[in-house]
């Protein structure tokens, strides 16, 4: 294989050809989940509005040289940022809105993260946020949810969620090696003894007595961080699973620490067929009126089945 | 040799141009590179291309394991845990943690504090005055050995 064959396969990684159905329901769920999360986890942005007392601003903030937040702006960031986003998720004007999103919504989460604290389940939301816009509308509105119409544009935005998705498992490992001095104590040591202690709930108390048990734990959780890469290249049912486990992983983190990166998981979503869903339900309702018909709705299934697994 | 593509290539496609495909493959590579130093060499700071640093750090055997809270004194008599979050007194726990040094040297940090705590909730008891208190719990041979040990880091009278 000759080297610009490699650089050629390369390139056509980063852009497989997916429907616009899929970035359609993307827009839709990250978007309302920016509201979601705006209330729910990066929620004490305009509080740091009224009180600026213990603002520390990030890289970021310095580099652009953003104002310290006041009520007035953070008030102004918080209407723009739930109007676009009910926008963008309406799939009417999905780049206008898009383009008005990603620098508020990064903005907002700076300021919510400038207090000495910075949390690590936003990477791949707000990536996510800043490639959306870059795709070109196929159909829009209700239509745009069963646009069958692949574009390798489409497919670079999918295949940028999903690198940072997973890079957020990856990294883990690598800060965890880091850490101790590039040597891998971590699974070894009593880090999740040490996070009940600071954070103490049930279940949590009950495994303090198995100490062995939080070892077992913190070895399948570097060891699955480590070998998470492999899930960008696995197919349909395989990949299924790797996103499985990881949700699982999700779960038990959530039980364990209380530590949910909902705004990780809800990215997992990228992986996930989603221009399958609206075919899938008109052959369901197909299959209830004449055969005629459902033979012609069949047919789109079948369309929109070939893609899976990109 | 041929190329072959992930799925098949389809006549409908909408294909990238050399100038589309070429920049959206820096951009990525870029991006990649960002993400791969700052796991590397940098720190919070840099967000969102920072380190994955939560919860990285292995914890010896016998390690002390400290914890911060605000005890405060109300003006109903009764001395109280601060709810460290939003709700409670609109400062999180990690905040006042990674600011422990600050907070020692300017108690009057604190004033916030109490503030956050009569404006959400103007019905309840008033703290007069707030201490600083560090808990600490002894780990031996990684499990933890008797209940934690309190000091006060920092008093602060409150301002009306």
């Amino acid at each position: 294989m000759s080297a610009r064959t490699v650089a050629t396969r390369a390139a056509n990684w980063f852009t497989p050809a997916i429907a616009f159905a899929r970035i359609a329901w993307l827009r839709t769920v990250l978007y309302l989940f920016v509201i979601v999360d705006m209330h729910a986890f990066v929620r004490d942005t305009r509080l740091k509005g009224e009180h600026p007392g213990l603002y520390q601003p990030l890289l970021l903030a310095r580099m652009f040289d953003l104002p310290k937040p006041t009520v007035f702006n953070t008030t102004a960031l918080y209407v723009v940022l739930i109007a676009a986003c009910l926008v963008g998720a309406s799939n009417y004007f999905p780049r206008i809105a898009g383009w008005i999103v990603a620098p508020a919504f990064t903005w907002w989460v700076l300021i919510g993260m400038s207090d000495g604290k910075v949390d690590h389940d936003h990477l791949a939301l707000v990536i996510a946020l800043w490639v959306l816009p870059t795709v070109k509308a196929g159909r829009r509105g209700r239509a745009s949810y069963n646009d069958q119409a692949r574009s390798e544009s489409a497919g670079w935005v999918i295949r940028c969620v999903q690198i940072c998705v997973i890079a957020t498992y990856f990294l883990s490992a690598i800060a965890k090696l880091r850490s101790a001095g590039w040597a891998l104590t971590w699974p070894g040591s009593a880090v999740l003894t040490w996070a009940i202690v600071r954070r103490p709930h049930p279940v949590g108390e009950w495994l303090l007595h198995h100490p062995w048990m939080l070892h077992v734990m913190q070895w399948v959780g570097i060891t699955a961080e480590f070998l998470s890469p492999v899930i960008l290249w696995l197919k349909g049912r395989w990949q299924l699973f790797g996103a499985l486990f990881f949700l699982g992983f999700h779960a038990a983190n959530t039980a364990i620490l209380l530590i949910h990166f909902l705004p990780t998981v809800v990215c997992w979503l990228a992986f996930a067929p989603m221009e399958r869903i609206v075919p899938w339900f008109q052959r369901r309702r197909a299959s209830d009126s004449d055969a005629g018909e459902a033979e012609d709705q069949a047919e789109h299934g079948r369309e929109a089945k070939e893609q899976a697994g990109a | 040799m041929t190329v072959v593509t992930d799925g098949q290539e389809r006549a409908g496609d909408v294909r990238l141009g050399r100038v589309g495909r070429g920049v959206r493959v820096a951009v990525a590579l870029v991006g990649i590179g960002l993400l791969i130093n700052g796991s590397v060499r940098a720190s919070d700071d840099a967000w969102p291309f920072g380190p994955m640093s939560q919860y990285a750090m292995s914890v010896p055997d016998d390690a002390s394991i400290t914890y911060t809270r605000i005890s405060a004194q109300t003006d109903a008599g009764t001395t109280v845990d601060v709810p460290l979050n939003i709700e409670g007194a609109g400062v999180a726990r990690a905040e006042i943690e990674a600011r422990t040094g600050e907070i020692v040297k300017d108690p009057s940090l604190l004033q916030q504090v109490a503030d956050g705590w009569a404006k959400k909730h103007p019905d309840k008891p008033k703290y007069v005055k707030l201490e600083l208190i560090r808990d600490t719990t002894q780990l031996v041979k990684g499990r933890v050995v008797g209940p934690p040990t309190p000091a006060v880091l920092a008093t602060w009278e409150v301002r009306r």
